[in-house]
């Protein structure tokens, strides 16, 4: 009996190893991608607004608007903890805070560019339940400091083997829930499966919604370290 | 030189009928002055009608190939009122190539270096902004730009230019003369801080050594960009004094709102002494230029001082007075259709305050409606008050393909 549970303790990933997995289970390591935003306001109709994304590691992150041809050439950007918005109409590379909105939507700039938690929050693995139906590892994700968008996350993951997100409260240090991410929408893209579709929802406004959706991802793509700075931002490259 | 830029462009173009992308824009402005009779201005000398119209047409095409891209931004202006003419300028047209850490620019461009939002010290390469309206569309200068990346912390860029010293989209001529300019900027990004050490010089000015510095704290973005030179940029010369300029400022956006705020310290800026001596030397100027007592030549000669004395605040450098304080505020609708925004510049030395209110309108995802209204308020011997306008109506159009 005792090896059986030694056995069984020892088959379960760490929570560490969990939220590792589920960090890469949308864009690997290194990923350029286009991506649909729509944020929803209630009330008000739908603003849609599709992007081109650069991803390598963690640390580095360009995204360039590519529609309404209104907001084309609009850039973000992220290298470290550093945050630019590309500003086409002045040619004007501005910075802008982590914690501040991507783009007017629910998401902030950290969610866009840090899709990876590891980095960020100390994780323990609370349990197993149950959502919608999927069974899941549920999590506990503390900030490592203050400088990241939420002081805690409570994050659920699949346990069926994939490691695949499914959902994510974002909470203050109080325990005042912000925003409710859903994971889904499953689905072959680029080179394989992932889920493909992140709606985040505002927990403070009912009915205030973003959605991105990937489109096209390539994986494992070559790039120059360079593309990722202020200087490449501001002549469109 | 415009002819020959173009001509090289056109060149280019069945070279890139192919090309990746293609963008096109275009547009019409019209820019609307009530003017009037100030101490810049007496009796109306400069010939202005009590309103000027500017219309322009203004065309926009950028096609991207590879690592090569060509650049096309221009416009025909049609003025209404004194001067009715039709003139044509490129905002700008050049050529880019980029290779590995590496890139060079040649043509007229935009440098739009510095963190400043309505002032930026350390550019002398381009045109001043219009602090009052930071949104208009800038002209360019003819410039040739090498930027090299050596390290993703490093950068350095290298600029030949010559561009006008003085403000544009004015309905009067400013007097603003060209400047050569060759600069320097090596830029560094240390610790989640962008650094900046800037150099520029050329002909008939001295060396400006520049530092400008960028940093996120918390939710807020901050800047501060700063330059030291010997000899002023703004009449009268004083080729031996060192000047200091700082502009300080922060932005706060969340949601499509947008606060900012910037201070502008301005070191070669009159104070209230020199001020009221250019404002006494102005009006002696002008009584001896109206003094049939005086012989012709005595009499041309006044009004030769006065219309220069006139022209420097629109001539060059970046304001008149000492202090300055921008704030702005914008807020956008969530479909991004509407956004309004209010801009204003207070001039801390003398009460002059210049207030800009806009409307931009976007029916469909490639067209924008633009208004903006600029009211220049304050005493009358305030910088904004003394320019001969006192106010602006400034609506445009743009169409993207």
């Amino acid at each position: 009996m005792s090896s059986l549970l030694l056995c069984l303790l020892l088959a379960a990933p760490t929570a560490e190893a969990i939220v590792r997995q589920a960090d890469r289970a949308v864009l690997g390591e290194n990923a350029t991608y286009t991506l649909r935003m729509t944020v929803e306001r209630p009330g008000r109709a739908e603003r849609v607004v599709e992007m081109r994304g650069w991803k390598k590691g963690d640390d580095l992150g360009l995204v360039r608007y590519t529609a309404p041809a209104r907001e084309r050439n609009t850039a973000y950007l992220r290298n470290g903890d550093s945050t630019w918005l590309y500003l086409p109409a002045g040619e004007k590379v501005v910075r802008v805070g982590p914690k501040q909105n991507f783009g007017g939507g629910d998401f902030s700039n950290g969610d866009i560019f840090r899709l990876s938690l590891i980095k960020d929050y100390d994780p323990t693995l609370v349990g197993e339940e149950s959502l919608d139906g999927i069974p899941c590892y549920r999590l506990d994700l503390k900030a490592k400091d203050r400088s990241v968008a939420y002081d805690r996350v409570v994050y659920w993951v699949r346990r069926d083997g994939t490691f695949y997100p499914v959902r994510a409260d974002y909470h203050t240090l109080s325990g005042k829930k912000l925003k409710s991410l859903a994971v889904s929408k499953i689905a072959r893209v680029g080179s394989r499966e992932r889920p493909t579709v992140l709606a985040m929802e505002s927990a403070l406004e009912t009915g205030s919604r973003t959605t991105l959706e990937f489109l096209a991802i390539e994986d494992d793509v070559k790039m120059d370290d360079r593309i990722f700075t202020p200087s490449a931002l501001e002549k469109g490259e | 030189m415009v002819r020959r830029v173009l001509g090289a462009l056109l060149c280019l173009l069945p070279t890139l009928a192919h090309a990746g992308s293609r963008e096109l824009e275009a547009g019409l402005e019209n820019f609307w002055y009530r003017t009037a009779a100030t101490p810049l201005n007496r009796d109306e000398i400069l010939g202005l009608h009590r309103t000027e119209d500017l219309l322009r047409a203004s065309l926009g095409w950028k096609e991207s190939l590879g690592s090569a891209r060509v650049v096309f931004k221009g416009f025909a202006e049609r003025s209404f009122g004194s001067d009715p003419k039709t003139t044509w300028t490129t905002r700008q047209a050049y050529a880019q190539y980029s290779w590995a850490g590496a890139s060079l620019r040649v043509g007229k461009q935009r440098v739009a270096w510095g963190s400043g939002f309505a002032w930026n010290p350390t550019n002398r390469l381009e045109p001043p902004k219009n602090p009052a309206n930071t949104s208009l569309e800038q002209e360019g200068s003819w410039a040739v730009r090498l930027d090299a990346q050596p390290a993703p912390w490093a950068g350095l860029i290298l600029v030949a230019s010559q561009g006008d010293a003085g403000a544009g989209d004015l309905p009067f001529a400013t007097g603003a003369r060209k400047r050569n300019t060759g600069a320097l900027r090596a830029r560094f990004l240390a610790k989640d801080t962008d650094l900046a050490l800037v150099m520029s010089g050329g002909e008939r000015q001295p060396t400006l050594v520049g530092l400008d510095v960028g940093r996120s704290v918390g939710g807020v973005a901050l800047h501060a960009e700063s330059a030291v030179y010997e000899g002023s940029e703004l009449a009268p010369a004083r080729p031996d004094e060192r000047f200091f300029r700082l502009v300080a400022g922060a932005l706060w956006t969340r949601d499509t709102t947008s606060l900012s705020a910037e201070y502008f310290y301005n070191g070669e800026g009159y104070d209230a002494a020199r001020a009221g001596a250019y404002l006494e030397g102005l009006d002696a100027a002008y009584a001896s230029a109206t003094n049939p007592a005086l012989p012709a030549s005595a009499r041309d000669e006044a009004l030769r001082r006065y219309l220069a004395g006139a022209s420097i605040p629109f001539a060059s450098g970046l304001g008149l007075r000492r202090h300055y304080l921008q704030a702005s505020w914008s807020r956008g609708e969530i479909r991004g259709q509407w956004t309004a925004s209010l801009r204003g510049v207070v001039g801390l030395s003398d009460g002059g305050v210049a207030l800009t209110p806009g409307l931009a309108f976007s029916p469909r995802g490639n067209l924008t409606l633009s208004l903006d209204g600029v009211l220049l308020l304050g005493p009358d011997d305030s910088e904004y008050r003394l320019a001969p306008l006192r106010g602006a109506v400034q609506a445009r159009v743009k169409a993207l393909f």
